[in-house]
């Protein structure tokens, strides 16, 4: 189908009348910017085509603000070899003319008629809706729709299969494709979408659960009660067994035997108590008998030793008796001897203070010679003293003063050598036996003269020289030199010396008098260190006191005869003392003793008495005798109890009281465990029995049976059932697989169109589709994308990709194909659209595109010049102006 | 000249697990229904004992009713009943048997051989020499007392015991309770009543196992039978008549199907079975799809007819020949499916794929009806 001709009049911004003819059967442009009314004609054609001409949906044709206008729309076209006119005016003076050479078709005839040309439908009612444009709708494109594929593809769909079943014929299987949903949904009744058992299959294998486990259970019903069948006659025979045999009698007969075997033993132990008891009392009777047989054999002892202590205690009382007349003797003389040595000892004490007083008066003399002796050297070193001290004060200069002198004779010194650099200096070398006169001065000889005033030279027989030396400094100097040394003069005279070094010979001699004196002065301190009045006070005292002792010596008594030394005579004397009071202590000791050894004496004596009265009786030996024969009997026994008790401890050893106890106990409890037992047992049975004969065991193998029955048929129909499921399963696998295998085959053709565009933009790229044809998954080499997850612009690509296709397999089914693109693949990059340049260039060869473009420098390489709209329009209203 | 019947191994209470639940309960009522028939020729013949060789009832729990009903149904013969427990109804320490002592179930013509010992019924002639088991499983002779066991002269000496003839009987039964082969000889027994095995046997011809009363295995052994023995006097050699007393015949068929001829035949043999048939089929082979629609149709119309039919169909592959593919317009891209399934199904162990086969075909057969 191609379009020749398009006119529009009173139809939105068209109010003139717009003709486009001469549209070419490839490819068209129609530029215009924005707003130029490329939309325009492409909703002019939709409505051309899709829209009843009764309808009164379409108000959004007429032009703005004049509901008067009556939108018109002339198409002419050419289908199938023929020629076709339509003419279309909506909303007033609504109308519809469709013509060919032959036909002609008015009303709703002619609307009829260009749908089944075109392969569209008309809604019952209301505007058209995309599900009805079929054909158109896959192939026109509006504005920004271009990636939009879903619903035009599903609403051209049965034209589409139709174009490929009329060009394979039908492979497909007359009942596969009705199998198929059967199969699935038998499938769903017994497994989940995710295989799980479910309905039917799911209530078996629950049941069937249940079941096997209340078959487990009666199972165990049945092995509990069959063990307790079993517990019953093994406790029957066992019962029967015991009640025969009694095997708790022999224990008890055991028990009663080693009781009495015990009880033996037990009285054996009792009269080893006693035996023991006998022993302990014979042993201490032996003990208090040997004790009193010592206590007699002290007694005795103690007797002898009195009368030992009577025979010593006389006998020493006689020996002191013997002494106190002696000791009296001893005392007499030693009084005698103290009474000499006393009168010794007094007379040596009187000529001892005379001897001492004057040894005083000696020393006292001597002292007194020797103060006198100081006293001269001190009163001759005083007047020495005196005169040095005159002689230094009228001699001695000063050190200040003989500085001073040094001082002003270096002050001279100095002013007569600075006189003499700035004096005239006058030499002279005089022939000998010359004379000159200076001043007055005869010269001769040779010699050197400084002249430090005017000087007159006067030569004999020559005249007078008047020399005045120059410079200022000289008649200073002399003036200077003249006071220096006047105060030299002065200062000497001051001193009384002639000349400086007679000075420094005064200085000198002062310097030794002051030495001189000052050694006087020390061994005057020596000598009288408090001075010379303290050492006369000192002298006259010492007279006084001497006066004194010989006062004392005289007023002694006279003593005559050879005298002790007094400190001879005393120690005599104390000696004498001491001995007298030794004497006395002993004499005092010996009565005292005396006395006491005769208290002693009678104390002994009268304890003697006693003893001697105590046992030397009849009776005392008597009871010794017993004693000792008592004794004799209880050692005899002593010995008869220690033998009995050890062989009857052997014996009792021997027998094991303890083993007897635990025997005992061994067989009484083990017989009454038996009897226990035996009782517990026949309680047992007895319940046994009970429960046994209970309902428990009613029909119980037979409900198992039943049960076991209902599980091998459960069994038996989860496995039919799973059966049953595994062969749905593989019948949907393969009838799919086979399907899909069949409807790639089918699909072919449009496969080949759509890799013949897809290889001119990638060259290893493949555009899968499904069964309903829609592009759905895009692979590039190894990548692979589905179509929705593609880009905006990638998608358009695609999507005007596969129109193309399906426009090249609706024309090979000899279908319409026009192709309207209004503004399309704006989102592609330059490289992209260059490819899709080629592709649309390719399709244009096959089938008329009206491309419409806002953008027409983009389309130069199309080789078509573009239809200007604005151009157009300017030429329709010209025209429709003329 | 004494005469009793030999029965054993009733079983009564025994349950059919593999039956649907509709014949299971009617050939558990059979066995029940069988004591009456021997109750009713033991009068008619007028015997002087029925001998029943163990294993009355299947259980030792068997329900009162059970227990009811199987004393009730002694009571259509009037002489005397001897019963040994066997190894399903050992005389425990608690047991059927007490149970239906308590239960006062026990009329005085039943004699229960609880004990090893001689009962002698000077009436009948007979001296019986009963070895019951006292526990389930013993695995020493229980008859070897009969051997010094003394017996009122003149009295036939009848051994009654329940265990595997040693030496005799297949391996693969139940090896304990064993009995001496010439037990009947050394005890200087006139005849042994044997119970255990379920099929009639004779071991020699003193010593027989009668089989149980009403078959319950589909092994083809003679069960189904009892002994009706006469001996003219001690020593002399019994005449031993087996009489038939089953009421189902229990039969299996293991049958191949290869060509279209084993169908029909298969077919006629089954449409000449009696109703009282228990049988289980086991088919192999191939088969193409119309055939099995026949094969189906005919298991059905048969199934009704017979007490129980149970057919095993994994040995038979599902073979689709071309003639079927055309009846079922197996077209398009379902002739690759089919091809594969049957690929599969001559791999395959679990009869998935058969049961894919069975299952497309069903849904084409009844989408081409539909249509």
């Amino acid at each position: 189908m191609r379009i020749t001709r398009l006119a529009v009049e009173q139809l939105r911004q068209f109010r003139q009348p717009l003709v486009l003819d001469n549209l070419q059967p490839g490819l068209n442009l129609i530029a215009g910017p924005n707003e130029s009314g490329k939309s325009t004609l492409v909703r002019a054609i939709r409505a051309a085509f899709f829209e009843r001409h009764q309808t009164t949906a379409v108000k959004d044709l007429q032009p703005f603000d004049d509901s008067g206008a009556a939108p018109l729309v002339e198409i002419d076209f050419e289908h199938q070899g023929r020629h076709w006119q339509l003419r279309k005016r909506f909303l007033q003076r609504k109308r519809c003319d469709l013509s060919n050479g032959h036909e002609q078709f008015t009303g709703e005839a002619a609307d009829d008629r260009l749908a089944e040309l075109l392969g569209y439908q008309f809604p019952a009612r209301g505007s058209s809706k995309p599900e009805h444009w079929g054909i158109p709708g896959l192939l026109w494109v509006e504005q920004g729709e271009g990636q939009q594929l879903h619903g035009a593809v599903g609403h051209a769909s049965e034209h589409l299969q139709q174009a490929l079943g009329s060009h394979l014929g039908s492979l497909a299987s007359s009942a596969g494709d009705q199998l198929l949903p059967q199969l699935q949904a038998q499938l769903a009744e017994l497994l989940t979408a995710t295989g799980k058992p479910r309905g039917e299959l799911q209530r078996c294998l629950e049941q069937l659960a249940q079941e096997q486990q209340q078959l487990q259970q009666l199972d165990q019903q049945i092995d509990e009660y069959r063990e307790q069948v079993d517990l019953l006659a093994r406790l029957s025979r066992q019962q029967q067994q015991e009640q025969h045999e009694q095997p708790w009698r022999r224990l008890r007969i055991e028990e009663a035997r080693a009781r009495e075997r015990l009880q033996q033993v037990e009285r054996l132990q009792q009269q080893q108590q006693t035996d023991q008891q006998r022993l302990e009392d014979c042993k201490a009777r032996l003990a208090l008998l040997l004790q009193q047989q010592q206590q007699q054999q002290r007694d005795q002892q103690q007797l002898l030793q009195q009368q030992q202590l009577v025979q010593r205690l006389a006998e020493d009382l006689q020996a002191v008796q013997q002494q106190v007349p002696i000791q009296q003797g001893l005392l007499e003389s030693a009084r005698s001897d103290w009474q000499n040595a006393d009168a010794l000892a007094r007379s040596a004490r009187l000529q001892g203070q005379r001897e001492a007083l004057q040894r005083e008066l000696q020393q006292l003399q001597q002292q007194q010679q020797a103060l006198g002796d100081r006293l001269q050297q001190a009163e001759a070193l005083q007047q020495q003293i005196f005169a040095l001290q005159q002689q230094l004060a009228t001699e001695s200069i000063e050190a200040p003063a003989l500085q001073q002198l040094e001082q002003l004779q270096q002050q001279l010194r100095e002013a007569e050598i600075r006189g003499a650099a700035i004096a005239t200096r006058v030499q002279y070398r005089l022939l000998p036996g010359q004379q000159l006169q200076l001043d007055g001065e005869a010269l001769s000889g040779e010699g050197e003269l400084q002249l430090l005033q005017a000087a007159r030279l006067s030569i004999e027989g020559v005249g007078e020289l008047e020399i005045s030396p120059g410079g200022e400094d000289l008649p200073r100097n002399a003036r200077e030199q003249q006071q220096t040394r006047q105060r030299l003069q002065e200062a000497l005279a001051l001193l009384g010396v002639e000349s400086l070094a007679q000075a420094r010979q005064r200085h000198a001699t002062g310097r030794d008098l002051q030495q001189e004196l000052s050694g006087a002065r020390r061994l005057l301190d020596n000598l009288a260190p408090q001075g010379l009045p303290a050492l006369q006070s000192q002298l006259q005292q010492g007279q006084q006191q001497l006066d004194r002792l010989q006062q004392q010596i005289q007023a002694l008594p006279a003593v005559a005869g050879q005298q002790l030394d007094p400190a001879q005579a005393e120690t005599q004397l104390q000696r004498a003392a001491d001995h007298l009071r030794l004497v006395e202590l002993e004499l005092n000791n010996r009565q005292q003793a005396l006395q006491y050894l005769q208290r002693q004496r009678n104390d002994a004596e009268q304890a003697l008495h006693s003893l001697q009265h105590q046992l030397q009786t009849e009776q005392g030996e008597q009871r010794r005798l017993a004693q000792q024969q008592q004794m004799q009997e209880q050692q005899q026994l002593l010995q008869q109890l220690q033998q009995s008790l050890q062989q009857r401890q052997l014996q009792i050893q021997a027998a094991r009281p303890d083993i007897l106890e635990q025997d005992i106990r061994r067989f009484a409890s083990s017989a009454s465990q038996l009897e226990q037992n035996w009782q517990d047992r026949r309680e047992q049975l007895i319940r046994l029995q009970a429960s046994l004969q209970g309902s428990a065991a009613d029909g119980l193998e037979e409900r198992r049976a039943e049960l076991a029955a209902s599980v091998d048929t459960l069994s038996r129909r989860q496995q039919q059932l799973q059966r049953r499921a595994a062969a749905l399963g593989l019948l949907v696998e393969l009838i799919s697989a086979q399907r899909l295998r069949l409807t790639r085959e089918l699909q072919a053709p449009l496969q080949r169109h759509l890799n013949h565009y897809l290889q001119l933009l990638f060259a290893d790229a493949q555009l899968e589709v499904d069964e309903a044809l829609m592009p759905t998954r895009l692979q590039r080499g190894r990548e692979q994308a589905g179509f929705d997850s593609l880009s905006f612009g990638a998608r358009e690509q695609m999507g005007l990709i596969s129109r193309l296709a399906y426009a090249d397999l609706l024309a090979e089914a000899g279908k319409p194909t026009l192709i309207i693109l209004d503004d399309a693949l704006v989102h592609s990059d330059s490289q992209r659209l260059e490819q899709m340049k080629r592709i649309l260039f390719d399709a244009a060869q096959r089938h008329q595109i009206l491309l419409f473009s806002c953008h027409p420098h983009n389309w130069q390489d199309m080789g078509v010049a573009p239809l200007d709209l604005p151009g157009l329009r300017a030429v329709a209203s010209g025209a429709g102006e003329s | 000249m004494p005469r009793f019947l030999h029965t054993a191994d009733w079983q009564i209470g025994r349950q059919y697990s593999r039956f649907s639940a509709e014949d299971a309960p009617i050939l558990a009522e059979a066995r029940l229904l069988g004591i009456e028939r021997i109750a009713a020729l033991a009068t008619e013949l007028a015997v002087d004992a029925v001998l029943v060789a163990g294993d009355v009832f299947d259980a030792q729990t068997v329900s009162e009713r059970t227990l009811r009903r199987l004393f009730n149904a002694l009571s259509g013969y009037a002489g005397p009943w001897l019963l040994l427990p066997g190894n399903h109804d050992a005389a425990l320490a608690e047991s059927v048997w007490t149970r239906a002592t308590r239960l006062g179930l026990l009329a005085d013509n039943v004699h229960l051989l609880l004990q090893p010992g001689v009962t002698e019924l000077p009436a009948a002639g007979l001296a019986i020499l009963a070895a019951p088991l006292t526990q389930r499983h013993t695995h020493s002779d229980l008859t070897a007392w009969f051997d010094q066991a003394e017996t009122t002269a003149g009295l036939l000496r009848i051994g009654l015991a329940h265990g595997s003839v040693q030496g005799i009987l297949a391996e693969d039964l139940d090896s304990a309770n064993p009995i001496a082969a010439d037990r009947a000889s050394r005890a200087r027994l006139d005849y042994l009543a044997l119970g255990d095995w379920h099929g009639y046997k004779c071991i020699d011809p003193r010593t027989w196992y009668s089989g149980t009363h009403e078959p319950e295995r589909f092994r083809n052994n003679q069960a189904g039978w009892l002994l009706d023995v006469s001996i003219a006097a001690p020593g002399a050699v019994p005449a031993v008549e087996p009489r038939r007393i089953g009421r189902y015949d229990w039969q299996l068929w293991q049958v191949g199907l290869q060509v279209e001829t084993d169908l029909e035949q298969l077919i006629e043999r089954l449409q000449a079975l009696p109703a009282d048939t228990v049988l289980s089929l086991q088919l192999h082979g191939q088969i193409d799809l119309a055939a099995e629609q026949r094969l189906q149709q005919a298991l059905n119309q048969v199934a009704a007819r017979l007490r129980s039919l149970e057919c095993e169909m994994d040995g038979l592959q599902l073979l689709p020949a071309d003639s079927d593919l055309q009846a079922l317009q197996v077209d398009g891209y379902l002739t690759p499916v089919v091809a594969e399934l049957q690929r599969r199904q001559q791999q395959e162990q679990d009869g998935v794929a058969r049961e894919a086969l069975t299952l497309l075909a069903g849904l084409l057969r009844r989408q081409q009806e539909g249509a």
